[in-house]
């Protein structure tokens, strides 16, 4: 980059450091009273049976699956920038980062985690749970294999592997939408823009946080890389908000149709998530800041992008179970896992730490093994 | 460097197997058999309950309902087809079936299979109340049924529909694809963890939970010990008719529960079985139609 972005100089690795010991303390706080007490500190209960870290898990997916498709797409069809297979590489690794932390917190969500491996073993293909996840191993096993190819000098599978890895990378973000658009007795969710929504956002989120990552390690052709991702971040943040909005004017001018889900992402308690994490903070600024000359006032738009797209993936969560078709049923039997209201606790805050502390952990490791692996096969493109 | 025609073929045949292994997967799943539940005689279960007691007119309906039971239960299992019928007319929302469920099926705090939603209408002084128990409706097109993404729960041939907590893995989708709210997750809370704890203590006196609490559940003929987070704690529950009850002949704790006789129990495949009665004589409702769940609980309004 011709200015130099914020963690190229000392200060800023040792603050990246130092935030990374911070997340990983405070984390380890939450993982603990998770593995001690369980789901009983948690804030989610059985009808609004899913909370944060789903929404990170969501969001993990969506930057692993962007992230890699467009990464794959630049090698495939050369773009100036991507070209490189250390480059390359680095879009691997960031996936893999994104989805261990992703897969960590919904493994702790589920009731009995040492059971998970039976969604691979005896899947149920008519869910679409079963069916992601087995996209997502699916994806993993060709992207690690592209990724170990990509060490070897010449290779007339590694781009057919990437072609492959790159569908199933665009298909995961799509089936997350997917997941909850089945869902027929949850009407905000029952929509079949839902997969479109999660694809773009995963796209969007995806190219921001390699955009930031790949200012930060600075492996390739830099320019010509931030470059396009800039525009695809801004291409994809135009995109989510005309779907977003499609979305919301169906709710918000049908006459005859109530939608208390979208006033409550309006007009809420956390209205703020959505006018100033999502709209605000997550949209409108990094627009701003991609939009401006400055190739640093870029990175921290990109960042702020890949942090901040998370609201949108709970105000599509949340809302959706906050509402029941059976009026009366939260004052049927009372008791705290018996509302509609979801309030995420301290305990899966610090959890949602760890996960990205993992993430960062991840990411660190993967550059690590990178070198020494490209050091071994003796090449670094 | 562009790609080459040998890359692009290659990369038309991976694209082209994964798709075609996708599609493939799902065509099977779609076919698939759901659970292999016994059916056939070895299901048939010739209890001798009332034997001795003849039919008189004019008896209470738990009588009639037991005989109806017995009758169903000389038939193989996929000839029968439970069904619960609930004349709102005579609810008076006293909580018993709700009570008796718990107690029945020792649910922790936060698990409920059946309770009764109460809507308020009109104005005061002219108020109506309305009590609607919400047992699990056993759809006939479960929407639980296919998001589960392990099998680990099915309809079976007699109706009911069944959770494999062994198998299950504490995903709570099922729990978002039921529009009734029937599933709640068992996150392993109990009472007497939750009672008052006095100065010696020990938990005050009233504040403890009963025995009962800490003895195992007998939910769908095993016995589930909940201790360490052992199944069913961590997984999805529901009602399920009491599917133990009837295996020993014995009707759904709500249904001989309930003080107004408001709860109805049977076979709907029998004909000559109260519930059919009520289901053709009455003009009967089902909970949100417009979901297309087919459900087998019936009110009468």
């Amino acid at each position: 980059m011709s200015d130099s972005t914020p963690a190229s100089a000392p200060l800023a690795r040792a603050t990246l450091w130092g935030l990374w010991a911070i997340l990983l303390g405070l984390g380890c706080i939450g993982m603990w009273l998770r593995i001690t007490q369980g789901h009983l500190p948690a804030g989610y209960g059985s009808y609004a049976p899913w909370g944060l870290w789903i929404a990170i898990y969501f969001h993990g997916v969506g930057i692993a699956g962007g992230a890699f498709a467009l990464g794959a797409l630049g090698y495939i069809l050369d773009w100036p920038g991507f070209t490189d297979r250390k480059a390359l590489r680095t879009t691997v690794i960031l996936s893999f980062a994104a989805f261990m932390p992703a897969f960590l917190g919904v493994w702790l969500d589920l009731g009995h985690p040492e059971r998970a491996a039976a969604i691979l073993l005896s899947p149920n293909f008519t869910s679409m749970m079963a069916f992601n996840a087995w996209m997502y191993n699916g994806f993993m096993v060709v992207a690690g294999a592209a990724f170990l190819l990509s060490y070897a000098k010449q290779s007339s599978w590694l781009k057919p592997l990437l072609c492959l890895a790159g569908v199933l990378s665009l298909m995961f973000p799509s089936q997350s939408g997917a997941f909850f658009g089945v869902v027929d007795a949850k009407p905000f969710w029952n929509s079949a823009l839902m997969p479109m929504l999660f694809l773009t956002g995963a796209v969007t989120a995806g190219a921001a946080m390699l955009l930031a990552v790949r200012g930060l390690v600075r492996g390739g052709d830099e320019d010509h890389a931030i470059a396009r991702l800039r525009t695809v971040v801004l291409a994809g943040i135009a995109a989510y908000a005309v779907f977003e909005f499609a979305e919301f004017s169906i709710a918000l001018w049908n006459p005859s149709v109530h939608a208390p889900e979208v006033e409550l992402i309006m007009w809420g308690p956390f209205w703020w998530v959505f006018w100033i994490v999502h709209l605000a903070v997550g949209m409108a600024l990094p627009a701003l800041l991609l939009l401006s000359r400055s190739r640093q006032a870029w990175w921290w738009g990109a960042l702020l992008v890949s942090i901040c797209f998370i609201s949108s993936r709970l105000n599509v969560l949340i809302p959706g179970q906050a509402t029941g078709d059976l009026l009366g049923l939260q004052s049927a039997f009372q008791h705290e896992r018996l509302t509609f209201v979801y309030q995420a606790t301290a305990m899966e805050y610090l959890v949602g730490l760890f996960l990205v502390a993992l993430g960062m952990g991840v990411f660190w490791i993967g550059q690590r093994i990178d070198s020494l692996l490209a050091a071994k096969a003796g090449t670094n493109a | 460097m562009p790609m080459t025609r040998r890359e692009v073929i290659q990369s038309g045949i991976a694209v082209g197997a994964g798709v075609a292994v996708s599609g493939a997967a799902i065509v099977s799943a779609r076919g698939k058999q759901d659970h292999a539940d016994a059916s056939g005689p070895s299901t048939v279960r010739n209890l001798d309950t009332l034997k001795n007691i003849p039919a008189k007119p004019g008896e209470d309906p738990l009588m009639r309902m037991q005989r109806d039971l017995v009758k169903a239960m000389a038939k193989p299992m996929e000839q029968r087809h439970w069904v619960m019928v609930i004349d709102q007319r005579k609810c008076v929302g006293c909580h018993a079936c709700t009570v008796s469920c718990i107690a029945e099926n020792h649910l922790p705090p936060g698990v409920v299979y059946r309770p009764v939603v109460i809507e308020e209408s009109g104005s005061f002084p002219n108020i109506k109340l309305e009590f609607t128990p919400r047992p699990c409706m056993q759809c006939d097109q479960p929407p639980c049924v296919p998001v589960c993404p392990v099998s680990a729960t099915w309809k079976r041939a007699d109706g009911i529909v069944a959770v494999d907590y062994d198998a299950c893995i504490g995903c709570r989708y099922c729990l978002t694809a039921c529009p009734y709210g029937a599933r709640t997750s068992d996150f392993g809370e109990d009472y007497q963890a939750k009672a008052a704890i006095g100065a010696d203590g020990q938990a005050v006196a009233g504040a403890q939970a009963t025995p009962n609490e800490g003895k195992p559940s007998p939910e769908y003929g095993k016995s589930w010990d909940r201790k360490g987070h052992a199944s069913p704690a961590g997984n999805a529950r529901k009602c399920h008719f009491c599917l133990h009850k009837l295996e020993n002949g014995q009707l759904p704790a709500c249904t001989s529960t309930c003080i107004g006789r408001a709860t109805y129990f049977g076979d709907s495949n029998d004909p000559d079985s109260l519930v059919s009665e009520l289901i053709t004589k009455h003009n009967v409702q089902t909970l949100l139609p417009h979901k297309g769940t087919r459900p087998r609980v019936y009110y009468i309004v």
